[in-house]
């Protein structure tokens, strides 16, 4: 029956049977083999970080060293130490501010831009997301350089009133950073709420007398409840998690947030302390896996603010009236203090010598700091090693993610709903704790010392962190495919890997290119996982900037900033040419 | 010779059993249709056929080859049986064109290029589709795509033809038209097939048998002619469109034998037995609206045929046909006449031949 013989020249009768494809047996044992692979590999990539830090935060002294006892000192330890709670109390409060001001803003932008006849509505809505596509690192050395305490706005306000205006260092200047830089995940949840909005429900406010903004107030803002309350915690998340603005902006004035406390622990200290570093991150990972369970938790239920119906209509949008030109001036004043100077600040810096507002910025034009960076082997092959990260690590990352996805969405595997949670598990791990958890993997497993200083440990510890990422995008495509697609390739004779490779994929393809440019530009950010596994000759632009800015060298700082958004510039707009001559196919 | 064996195959999802022991023998080359309404278990018995729903129990084997056996664990993977699955859906890959969909099948079992152009071409021609083969199916229309859905399956000359409600997404007109292809295709090519509907036309116009299908049971299997005109229970009687189901007391009899049927309020009818009894029962009769014939209230009924009187309520204007609605004692039946007659008294008269007994 495995011989799929019939007589050559014998096409006119389409009697007898041409036996099945053989050697099926091979592809059942190929799926089932495959199916165990990305379940044992997607365990054994979200452990590696995961397992070192609890076994260290439970050990009294490093965890390479033999006749470690167990016990909960470290967290004894951890907890009675004055510096520890200040940076946790100073994370919570710079966590909140952070994420009042981002939904503020986010809330403001998308209901006047999605709501609302306010002009220039396109321009706006790019500057709204643009800080998404920006590193934080970059936007916060950015922000420095013309708000910090040299900056080129500080010192002219010093100069036309005698004191300095503000001062960024301190909780206040971290929060507004911080929450302007978020502002782009609440915009982007709450526009879509927004757009989706029916707009018959804002015409009877109008209609029994309530005006624009009362409407905007009173009906619009409460329909996008859910949104906002998601992306707040988002917002909250990230802000814990976030490294490059406390460290811009809270450490030189002695102010240690969570993330800080690890990095000078577990870095910046000549003999770290394991035990309390591997307890502080365990207590940020129960924390923010508190949060999540929190928002998933808070969501539920969340059906009846939904006011989508299956009837199609265009949105229409409240007319502002006289409002229309003071709210898009707010607007500019809004984007051009946030954005543009920041941007505008870094970009003259990398061309300059000197930024201050003592002098015009074209008597100190040079190309030193880039001859510097492009010349300097090192942080050359830190440009290149990132673009190396973000290219090949995101394809390998993207492909191996959608066998996950695979497994996980679309086949008979029994773990299947067990592999789906252990994807969405990376959520729960900040950067820098993944950072850790990845060097201590490496120290402990006896086959991982050959990864120590490569770019690959970088490239395997971003893909950990962008699993649920792209599982996200990838999953949600693999749903909207048709489970008699399968099938039908199974009855005619494909096996489960062919079926895959041959239908599923290729009908997600867009999904897999999105997948693929999340997780090329979250490569392209990444710093704070870095930190701790990067080496000389793996350096990557974040790590390299880091180095420079801590050796003061700013204006080579600003040209790697340049470069980067440059390289991220190039990237989207390529992505955005592939994805329209696409749209046909 | 049998060519689909099915034996006391079960199904259960947690606590609900969806099949409860269903025994199928389908000879070489019959055309056999599970007909039942929905959830009845006749796409979850063609899906285990196929090997894409796992069974809990029970045995399948096709061509003399075991596919699933409960009690060995047996299960040959979807793949490997080299069935012919056309989905109600169709399930055409979007991204491929017609002859990549066809060409697929033949690439998995290594037919040669040119052989693999030689068959995509002849099957499509078989359908009556030889100019798309270069069409993606969006670019077709439904009747196209559900024949595009049959060649694919065809075109590697499967041992067997499975059909899931193939014509239910089609317009009237084109579902008839279809019906009368799909039905010459599968005599010229001479398939076993196994087709599942819910349309009693459709299955009563293509098949070689009929297997009725209720909550997961096999409850009468036979020829079309039989199951129209001696459905074995009330279920399968009102499935095929029967009417006027009317609660009696019957004498015991054979099968096919006439014998007297008492109706709750007294009066003695005769009808025929659908099934054999050794006993009374109590049970239903059924007569079809177009088998009973108006008369004027107190016309005489000629000798051995049955007789009602009743009160013609509503006549509703169908065309061709009056459709009536009569009062007969606490009951309406419904009647069909080319007769016109006005609302009032009326006598029914219709043959014991016409009327069937039903045990339940």
């Amino acid at each position: 029956m495995n011989a799929p013989a019939f007589p050559s020249g014998d096409t006119t009768a389409l009697n007898g049977t041409i036996a099945a494809p053989s050697g099926t047996n091979r592809q059942l044992t190929l799926a089932i083999g495959i199916q165990w692979l990305t379940a044992i590999a997607t365990l054994v990539l979200v452990l590696a970080p995961l397992g070192p830090i609890l076994w260290q935060s439970l050990l009294d002294r490093p965890l390479y060293q033999p006749n470690a006892v167990l016990s909960f000192d470290n967290f004894a330890r951890l907890l009675s130490d004055a510096g520890f709670l200040r940076a946790v109390a100073t994370s919570f409060e710079l966590a909140f501010t952070a994420t009042a001001i981002a939904c503020v803003t986010g809330v403001g932008l998308a209901l006047f831009l999605e709501r609302t006849d306010l002009p220039a509505r396109g321009p706006f809505r790019l500057f709204a997301l643009a800080p998404m596509y920006m590193s934080q690192l970059v936007n916060a050395f950015a922000w420095y350089l013309i708000y910090g305490p040299a900056g080129y706005l500080t010192l002219f306000g010093e100069k036309l009133i005698g004191v300095p205006p503000w001062d960024m260092y301190g909780i206040g200047g971290m929060a507004i950073v911080a929450g302007t830089s978020m502002t782009p995940l609440v915009y982007l949840f709450c526009s879509s709420s927004a757009r989706m909005a029916d707009a018959t429900l804002e015409d009877a406010a109008r209609s029994v007398g309530a005006g624009p903004l009362r409407v905007l107030w009173s009906v619009s803002l409460p329909l996008m409840r859910p949104s906002i309350i998601y992306a707040a915690l988002l917002v909250f998340i990230g802000t814990l998690e976030t490294l490059a603005v406390p460290l811009v902006f809270g450490r030189p004035v002695g102010l240690e947030s969570f993330t800080t406390f690890l990095f000078s622990r577990g870095l910046g200290a000549i003999t770290p302390d394991y035990g309390m570093v591997g307890a502080a991150a365990v207590l940020l990972l129960v924390l923010v896996a508190v949060l999540l369970v929190i928002q998933s938790v808070l969501l539920k239920g969340a059906g009846r603010f939904v006011t989508v119906r299956g009837k199609a209509q265009r949105p229409r949008r409240i007319a502002l009236g006289a409002l229309r030109r003071p709210v898009a001036a707010v607007f500019w004043v809004y984007f051009v203090l946030t954005l543009m100077l920041p941007l505008l600040a870094i970009t003259l810096r990398s061309f300059t010598t000197f930024l201050t507002p003592l002098l015009s910025p074209l008597k100190v034009l040079t190309t030193d700091n880039y001859a510097l960076v492009l010349g300097h082997p090192a942080y050359l092959r830190s440009i290149t090693n990132s673009v190396i990260v973000a290219s090949v690590g995101a394809l390998v990352a993207t492909l191996g993610i959608a066998v996950i996805a695979l497994v996980a969405k679309r086949s008979a595997f029994r773990f299947a709903k067990g592999l789906e949670y252990l994807a969405m598990f990376p959520r729960a791990m900040p950067g820098i704790v993944a950072g850790i958890g990845f060097f201590w993997a490496m120290l402990l497993l006896p086959f991982a010392h050959w990864l120590q200083g490569t770019i690959w440990i970088l490239m395997i510890a971003f893909a950990m962190r962008g699993i649920p990422t792209a599982y996200g995008a990838i999953a949600a495509a693999l749903v909207q495919v048709g489970t008699e697609l399968d099938q039908s390739a199974r009855s005619v004779g494909a096996g489960w890997w062919k079926t895959c490779t041959a239908i599923v994929l290729p009908l997600v393809r867009p999904a897999l290119f999105s997948a693929f440019t999340l997780l090329f530009l979250g490569f392209l950010k990444e710093y704070a996982s870095a930190v701790f596994l990067y080496a000389p000759g793996s350096e990557i632009i974040g790590t390299t900037m880091l180095s420079l800015w801590s050796n003061g060298d700013t204006g080579a700082v600003a040209a790697l900033s340049v470069i980067q958004i440059a390289i991220t510039g190039v990237f989207v707009s390529l992505a955005h040419f592939v994805t329209r001559t696409n749209r046909d196919v | 010779m049998s060519d689909v064996l099915i034996q006391r195959l079960t199904k259960r999802h947690g606590e609900v059993t969806v099949l409860h022991g269903i025994d199928l023998d389908v000879p070489r080359g019959e055309f056999l249709t599970l007909l039942g309404p929905s959830g009845c278990g006749k796409s979850t018995t063609l899906f285990a056929l196929a090997g894409l729903d796992k069974p809990s129990g029970g045995h399948i084997a096709v061509g003399g080859r075991t596919f699933y056996d409960g009690e060995d664990g047996t299960f040959v993977a979807p793949e490997e049986r080299n069935l012919g699955l056309v989905f109600q859906s169709y399930a055409l890959w979007p991204h491929m064109t017609v002859a990549k969909n066809l060409a697929f099948p033949l690439a998995l079992r290594k037919v040669p290029k040119p052989e693999q152009r030689a068959r995509i071409a002849e099957a499509l021609e078989l359908v009556d589709l030889g100019d798309y083969a270069d069409r993606f199916p969006h670019e077709l229309s439904g009747g196209q795509q559900q024949r595009v859905a049959l060649a694919r399956t065809l075109v590697f000359r499967p041992s067997l033809l499975l059909l899931d409600e193939p014509l239910s997404n089609l317009d009237a007109k084109l579902r008839i038209k279809s019906r009368a292809l799909l039905k010459s295709l599968q005599r010229q090519l001479g398939l076993t097939t196994l087709y599942v509907t819910h349309d009693q036309e459709e299955a009563l116009a293509m098949s070689d048998r009929i297997a009725v299908m209720e909550k997961g049971r096999i409850v009468q299997i036979d020829r079309p002619e039989a199951i129209y005109n001696r459905p074995a229970t009330r279920f399968v009687a009102d499935f095929v469109g029967a009417g006027n189901f009317l609660p009696v007391r019957a004498s015991r009899g054979a099968q096919g034998e006439i014998v007297e049927a008492r109706l709750d309020h007294g009066e003695v009818l005769r009808a025929t037995r659908s099934v054999a009894t050794g006993s009374d029962t109590q049970g239903f009769m059924t007569v079809r609206p177009q088998y009973l014939r108006l008369a004027p209230a107190g016309s005489a009924v000629a000798a051995g045929n049955n007789r009602l009187d009743g009160v013609i309520e509503e006549r509703t204007f169908l065309g061709v046909r009056n459709g009536y609605a009569i009062r007969v004692g606490d009951r309406l039946v419904t009647a069909e006449s080319e007769d016109r007659f006005e609302t009032g008294p009326v006598t029914l008269a219709f043959r014991p031949e016409d009327t069937l007994l039903l045990d339940h």
